[in-house]
């Protein structure tokens, strides 16, 4: 890292005084708890719960994914982040051509109500949060209405979250080839059937840590994340939604990187500018409505496949920042991230990490215990201001889906990435291992056999998808699939369809395919599969 | 060598979509003088060595951030071979480990990178691949 500079590229002083933050007149009265809620959510110790721990799993089939959620309830873990597998993170079957070799080794594999079913197996649904990292949100959402319906869990007391991703999915990392109309409108309509049937789930959980973690800084992270939010709710709003009925169910999932006080400044800096927002612009009057709650992930990106221990450390020192920061819940990513999706003990080595954090370091025994550092709340006005100033600027570049369309957020994305890739050539950003104290591969041992192991793919469950779409009911998969074809063109909101359609075996692959041939797109995006009749 | 620049093909194979390393790549590459022939995410070997004989191009280079391209590099070599194409294949990828690039050097590849490669590194070692194929 550079030392004159945040890691986002904010000037820094050798030391801070009362000068940096307005004299002594400095002190604004904020208290956490209360509006603009820089100082966090929540004041009083009693309801300020610890953060959740979680961290995100999920590997193989359903039901292997399932076991491993257990494995970590039972020590410990207070949620679940659920990961797909490459081709359920794509939208497509795992009998997809471009499949082969990618089920089930970099997540779970999804892709039919009875996975759902098998995914949440014997889970307290009506105690656990459950994440879904699964876009386009919508799918999990329908699946975990229906599952819990068929449990006999009411839908009311269902906790937890999904990404909806409308804006920058197709151009980082998650490209699931739907127009962004589509995308937005499965978004939205996520968010509508959730404020109505599910109103204690997240299902607007804006996510900011996968845009961010190709090489955004965390002005840009926090920027593009506040202009999907704006146009979210202005959409939903023109719908005649009472901005209240959802904003209080907002969340933001964001990344932590390695500047530990610009990640905690940045986190204070969103609070503020997210309850302003609300209060001010969008008129939200339920004060649930102006305070977010944050959850985060620690950056996947930080992590180095050389010295794998090295993660340990990093992975300490960011749940030590999100502690410090105030955020409802946390997955620290684990050691072996650079090489693939968690295994058992590595997931064991980030849950103990942030029960370390909590209980042992006490990090979270104060609220907003930085709060008054003449660093920290100069810090967190400077993000605030350029995170603002970026927002301004992109909207006034006209409409966001014609940005999205026209490429401009894939041009920024690929400038992060080679500005990243030179940052480390250059040695303007420091990792410990890679550019600095590196050694030799043979004599880099500890940890490395453990982070290195690898999972192969699941090529039996290929199998078992086809002869399920062989045994369906074809009348009622026909049916099902031309109503959400209908359904695509109509207005209606397409949650109940895409659940009943779920419950008829119909697969997310065909699904997506029947929603795309309704607006006019191709049903296989990369061309190698035919609808199913 | 020959005067005009070298061409680079580069993809990303089957759904890995982390495009990080490749973007990266492909600046680097073009900032030294060469010429790449971007194809991208969701790359198959047909796709590779269609795209490689209509452009013409002097090196293959694979990107990667999933354990797919262990398993296509079998086809895309057989492919190679049946087209009568004798072009080096390199890879590059975050998941790159010590053994990895081992094991796929064994099966033919002609360089690899992991994730500390450094520009100049990679630059070097595609020119020099090129310069003894010319001269073979």
């Amino acid at each position: 890292m550079n030392r004159r500079t945040s890691q986002s590229g904010i000037p820094l002083e050798p030391f801070y005084t009362a000068a940096h933050v307005g004299g002594e007149a400095a002190d604004t009265g904020e208290v956490p708890g209360e509006y603009p809620f820089t100082r966090g959510r929540l004041a009083s110790p009693r309801r300020r719960e610890a953060w959740i721990h979680q961290e995100l799993s999920g590997e193989g089939s359903a039901r292997r994914s399932n076991e491993q959620f257990r494995q970590l309830i039972a020590r410990g873990a207070r949620g679940i982040d659920v990961i797909g597998d490459a081709p359920t993170m794509s939208a497509l079957d795992p009998d997809h051509p471009l499949a082969r070799h990618a089920v089930g080794n970099t997540g779970v594999s999804l892709c039919r109500l009875q996975d759902f079913a098998e995914l949440y197996a014997d889970l307290p649904l009506d105690e656990l949060t459950v994440s879904h990292s699964l876009p386009p949100g919508a799918y999990a959402i329908a699946a975990l209405h229906r599952v819990a319906a068929q449990r006999g869990f009411a839908p009311s007391v269902l906790r937890g979250s999904t990404i909806l991703l409308p804006a920058y999915c197709e151009d980082c990392s998650y490209q699931i080839h739907m127009p962004y109309e589509l995308r937005m409108r499965l978004a939205l309509d996520s968010i509508e059937f959730a404020a109505r049937e599910m109103p204690r789930f997240h299902a607007f959980l804006e996510d900011t840590y996968y845009i961010s973690d190709g090489g955004l800084d965390a002005v840009e992270e926090m920027a593009l994340g506040f202009v999907e939010i704006r146009e979210i709710v202005r959409r939903l709003v023109a719908r005649g939604i009472d901005v209240d009925s959802f904003a209080p169910r907002i969340a933001i999932l964001v990344n932590c990187r390695m500047d530990f006080f610009e990640e905690i400044a940045k986190i204070r800096a969103t609070r503020r500018i997210f309850a302003r927002m609300m209060r001010e612009e969008f008129a939200a009057r339920d004060p649930r409505s102006w305070s977010c709650a944050i959850t985060a992930h620690t950056s996947g990106l930080s992590l180095t496949l050389a010295q794998p221990v090295n993660n340990v450390a990093r992975g300490a020192l960011q749940g030590l920042a999100l502690a410090l920061a105030g955020v409802q819940a946390v997955e620290i990513s684990c050691f072996d991230e650079a090489y693939r999706t968690p295994s058992h003990d590595a997931h064991m080595v980030s849950l103990r990490t942030q029960q370390i954090v909590q209980l042992e370091a006490g990090a979270d025994r104060v609220a907003d215990p930085l709060g008054g550092s003449y660093y920290v709340e100069s810090l967190t006005d400077e993000m605030e201001s350029r995170i603002l100033a970026m927002v301004e600027k992109i909207e006034s570049m006209g409409d966001l889906g014609e940005l999205c369309d026209g490429g401009w957020f894939r041009e920024l994305f690929q400038n992060a990435m080679t500005r990243r890739a030179r940052a480390i050539e250059e040695k303007s950003e420091i990792q410990v291992g890679v550019n600095a104290f590196a050694v030799a591969d043979e004599e880099d041992t500890l940890l490395r056999a453990a982070s290195e192991s690898k999972l192969e793919p699941c090529r039996e469950r290929i199998d078992e998808i086809r002869l399920f779409k062989d045994q369906r009911d074809r009348g009622r998969v026909g049916e099902h699939f031309a109503r959400l074809r209908e359904a695509a063109a109509a207005p209606d909101n397409l949650l109940p369809a895409i659940g009943d359609a779920l419950e008829a075996d119909l697969t997310q692959g065909e699904i997506s395919g029947a929603l795309r041939l309704g607006v006019g797109a191709p049903y296989d995006p990369l061309g190698m599969m035919e609808p199913p009749l | 060598m020959s005067e005009r620049p070298l061409r680079i093909l580069l993809s990303i194979l089957g759904l890995d979509q982390h495009e990080a390393g490749a973007f990266a790549v492909a600046r680097l590459l073009r900032d030294a003088g060469m010429e790449v022939v971007y194809l991208g995410r969701f790359g198959t070997p047909e796709r590779i060595v269609d795209a490689a004989l209509e452009e013409g191009v002097d090196v293959i280079g694979l990107s990667c951030h999933s354990w797919e391209y262990l398993y296509y590099l079998d086809e895309l070599f057989e492919l190679l071979a049946a087209r009568g194409l004798d072009l080096p294949v390199v890879v590059g990828g975050s998941v790159l480990s010590g053994d990895d690039k081992r094991e796929i050097e064994a099966k033919g590849v002609a360089a690899t990178f992991g994730p500390g490669a450094g520009a100049e590194e990679i630059v070097t070692r595609i020119r020099d691949l090129t310069a003894t194929r010319g001269a073979a």
